[in-house]
């Protein structure tokens, strides 16, 4: 039975199907604008900002702890990201379910309310906030935030559940290594990886007259021609930095100004066409954009999927690694739970189901062969595409390219927060 | 005789300045007008419960967090009157909200001068098809704001369905694009505000008493000295309404420039959504959010004074 729910359903996996596997990134822009999430967020926010007694904040702050021998409850909510998960038609029902997540509860019996609710970390925070600040129940057990701010602030203010290493028995058979124990979160004691990427840099070929070898491209028009490259803003800091040789979790201020003076550069050269927050992918496919920085993902479900004419790259000096963690948020109703399920998308079996849905990097090494091998059973296009899938070196990272793909550095105080923005915020906004 | 038409058109014209004049209010007796002040509570008591809730708490939150001090790592933020934030929060973005002012002022203008006539046509010359013409132009506000700008970046894309064909047959050059530009930004917010210029306008047109504009004519008035004395000044209302209701929401708009403009493109709207969700700085949003706030009171107090009706002081009381 479970066998066959894995198998998607065949008019489902195919261009519908296809069709509907849009990469989570991409949407976020859209979705970003959407005024009423903005401005619920915002007055949520604000009442956060004034009401409560905030935590203290050592480093990692501290939280309630749990004892994870209890008995877990009977159910778990799950907040990710949209399209960020298998899905299937039930056989008998018709109706859309997470095969990966409905054998948790064949096995387990406890019921997961899944939830693709969160369209970007930093406004997804601020939903959360002022329970977080509060000490209440968030109403999730578990929760997708990338490494960055909003995950160093959860850990900063005590607002997440320290996890017990003991109990995560498929995790720690089959994480890959770079899940494991990364610099944003030692020995994993917050978070396991959801899904992860990569940010580097993407190009239309039709629009290059090379590809992108390293990150001055971007600012030869010869190259990319004129007012037709993107920079993500968040991510932009750090990628420069690593391609001026500089490793971001090492560098301070100086740097800081040097990646910025490489970005004002660009500005100058007039190859820029705009700052994006998330948006690039839209400008991307609709042949605004010669070449971007890109979230790997992104270009290639485009690449592979949709035979666009879209290629991704690592540049000379390196590319960032960016991980999508499962977290459990102080005072969750069932901890227990969700840290069951968290090990459980450790099988590799059921890290399938879900890397063949989502296409990103999956923190289990052994799906990739899993899929090769399913690519042997399946015919034509769909075990075309599974091979090619397969076979990205993008999405199983080989060590010398992990070498080259650092962390973004992590910004752990205000002050280092503020001085990080007071020199890059003006270049993205003037 | 002709000078007499001219007194009387005079007359006329000064009559139409000064309405709504109205009549005095009717003498009622004590307990009737007790009742009705009971019922004129009762009727408004649930929007003033909303207000007071959805906008004045907000509004006093918004104060308080602008005055607090701290950090997001640091134990949050607290009540300081921490009125540096303020100093530190227009001098860093005087040019932002200049952009934002200028952009909204155009748009404003623009799409009055759309919107204006079209009003006009539809309240005197549309008849019984009065409605359903103003409603076609309603109708692509039906769709979700968002949807609709996003769309805009499709039709305007660089090589998209617009300019593609204009681009192959050579009306424009290859590396022509209105993407990325204040062009793009000020089109986009012109576009998203028109309802809001249209409607009041078309309110306002179509409560004027059309036998006044004949009684111009009669009395020797041309027809633009018609619309100049008798019908423009009876549409102020509307246009003091449409103005208000598109340049301050304009204003603060920060969709339009995330989705159709560039880094030289930011308005203050975007910079402040930057330091509350980026930054994390939610005491200088907050104080940005109050300057501009009060800065469009006092342009909409500005605006009241100059035109000088009543509807128009209510207007601004409003807004």
């Amino acid at each position: 039975m479970t066998e066959d729910r894995r198998q998607p359903d065949p008019a489902f996996a195919g261009a519908l199907a296809r069709g509907m596997t849009q990469r989570r990134l991409s949407r976020r822009n859209l979705i970003r604008y959407g005024g009423a999430t903005v401005g619920t967020l915002s007055f949520a926010s604000i009442l956060a900002a004034c009401g409560g007694e905030p935590a203290g904040a050592p480093e990692p702050g501290e939280g309630p702890t749990v004892d994870f021998n209890a008995e877990p409850g009977t159910e778990i909510n799950f907040a990710n990201w949209p399209l960020y998960i298998d899905q299937a038609k039930d056989p008998d029902t018709g109706e859309r379910i997470n095969p990966s997540l409905q054998a948790f509860t064949d096995e387990t019996g406890i019921t997961v309310n899944y939830n693709d609710e969160i369209q970007a970390n930093a406004s997804f925070f601020g939903e959360l906030l002022p329970q977080l600040q509060a000490g209440q129940d968030t109403g999730r057990d578990i929760i997708v935030i990338t490494n960055g701010r909003e995950f160093t602030a959860l850990v900063a203010n005590g607002w997440l559940t320290e996890l017990d290493p003991s109990l995560r028995p498929n995790f720690d058979a089959n994480a890959a290594a770079w899940a494991k124990d990364p610099d944003f979160d030692p020995g994993n004691r917050f978070s396991m990886a959801w899904q992860s990427g990569l940010t580097g840099v993407g190009w239309n070929t039709e629009k290059v007259s090379a590809p992108i070898a390293k990150m001055d491209d971007l600012m030869n028009p010869d190259i990319v021609g004129t007012n037709s490259v993107g920079m993500i803003t968040g991510d932009m800091a750090d990628l420069v930095m690593v391609n001026l040789g500089i490793t971001p979790a090492d560098s301070g201020p100086d740097e800081w100004r040097e990646a910025a003076d490489w970005l004002e550069m660009l500005k100058a050269s007039g190859t820029l066409r705009k700052f994006y927050d998330q948006g690039y992918v839209d400008d991307f496919t609709a042949g605004n954009l010669a070449a971007s920085m890109a979230w790997s993902g992104d270009i290639l479900y485009y690449k592979i999927w949709e035979d666009q004419p879209f290629d991704f790259g690592v540049p000379e000096g390196g590319a960032l690694l960016w991980i999508d963690n499962m977290l459990i948020p102080a005072n969750s109703a069932n901890p227990q739970g969700a840290y069951q399920l968290m090990d459980w998308v450790y099988k590799p079996e059921i890290a399938q189901m879900i890397t063949e849905w989502v296409l990103y990097m999956s923190p289990v090494g052994a799906v990739q062969d899993l899929i090769a091998q399913h690519a042997a059973d399946e015919q034509g296009e769909l075990a075309s595409d599974l091979q090619e899938t397969a076979d990205s070196e993008f999405l199983w990272p080989d060590d010398a390219l992990l070498a080259r793909t650092p962390f973004a550095r992590n910004l752990t105080t205000d002050e280092e927060r503020e001085e990080w923005d007071s020199i890059f915020i003006p270049v993205s906004e003037t | 005789m002709a000078q007499d038409k001219a007194e009387d058109l005079a007359l006329l014209t000064a009559t139409v300045a000064g309405q709504p004049a109205g009549e005095p209010p009717k003498r009622a007796d004590q307990f009737l007008a007790k009742r009705q002040r009971r019922v004129a509570y009762g009727i408004l008591a649930p929007g003033g419960v909303y207000l007071l809730i959805a906008f004045i708490v907000p509004l006093i939150i918004v104060v308080y967090t602008s005055l607090q001090t701290g950090g997001l790592l640091s134990g949050g933020y607290t009540f300081t009157w921490a009125f540096d934030n303020y100093a530190d929060a227009f001098s860093s973005s005087k040019i932002f909200i200049i952009r934002a002012v200028v952009y909204a002022g155009l748009a404003t203008l623009i799409g009055i001068l759309l919107a204006y006539p079209m009003a006009y046509w539809i309240a005197f010359y549309a008849g019984k098809w009065k409605s359903t013409l103003f409603f076609l132009i309603l109708v692509p506000f039906f769709v979700s704001f968002v949807i609709r700008t996003v769309q805009w970046n499709f039709i305007l894309a660089d090589d998209g369905v617009l300019f593609g064909p204009l681009k192959t047959i050579g009306l424009l050059p290859d590396d022509f694009r209105v993407l990325a530009s204040p062009v793009a930004v000020v089109a986009g917010l012109t576009y998203n505000f028109l309802p809001f210029t249209a409607l009041p306008l078309y309110v306002a047109l179509e409560r004027i008493d059309k036998r006044l504009v004949e009684a111009a004519k009669d009395l020797y008035a041309s027809r633009f000295e018609a619309f100049r004395k008798v019908v423009l000044p009876l549409s102020y209302p509307g246009l003091f309404a449409a103005l208000v209701l598109s340049f301050v929401p304009a204003t603060g708009d920060y969709v339009n420039s995330g989705v159709l403009g560039s880094n030289r493109t930011t308005m203050v709207g975007q910079v402040i959504q930057t330091k509350f969700l980026t930054e994390a700085d939610y005491p200088e949003a907050a104080a940005l959010s109050v300057i501009l706030m009060l800065g469009m009171l006092v342009i909409a107090l500005a605006y009241a004074k100059a035109l000088g009706t009543e509807d128009a002081a209510l207007a601004a009381g409003a807004a």
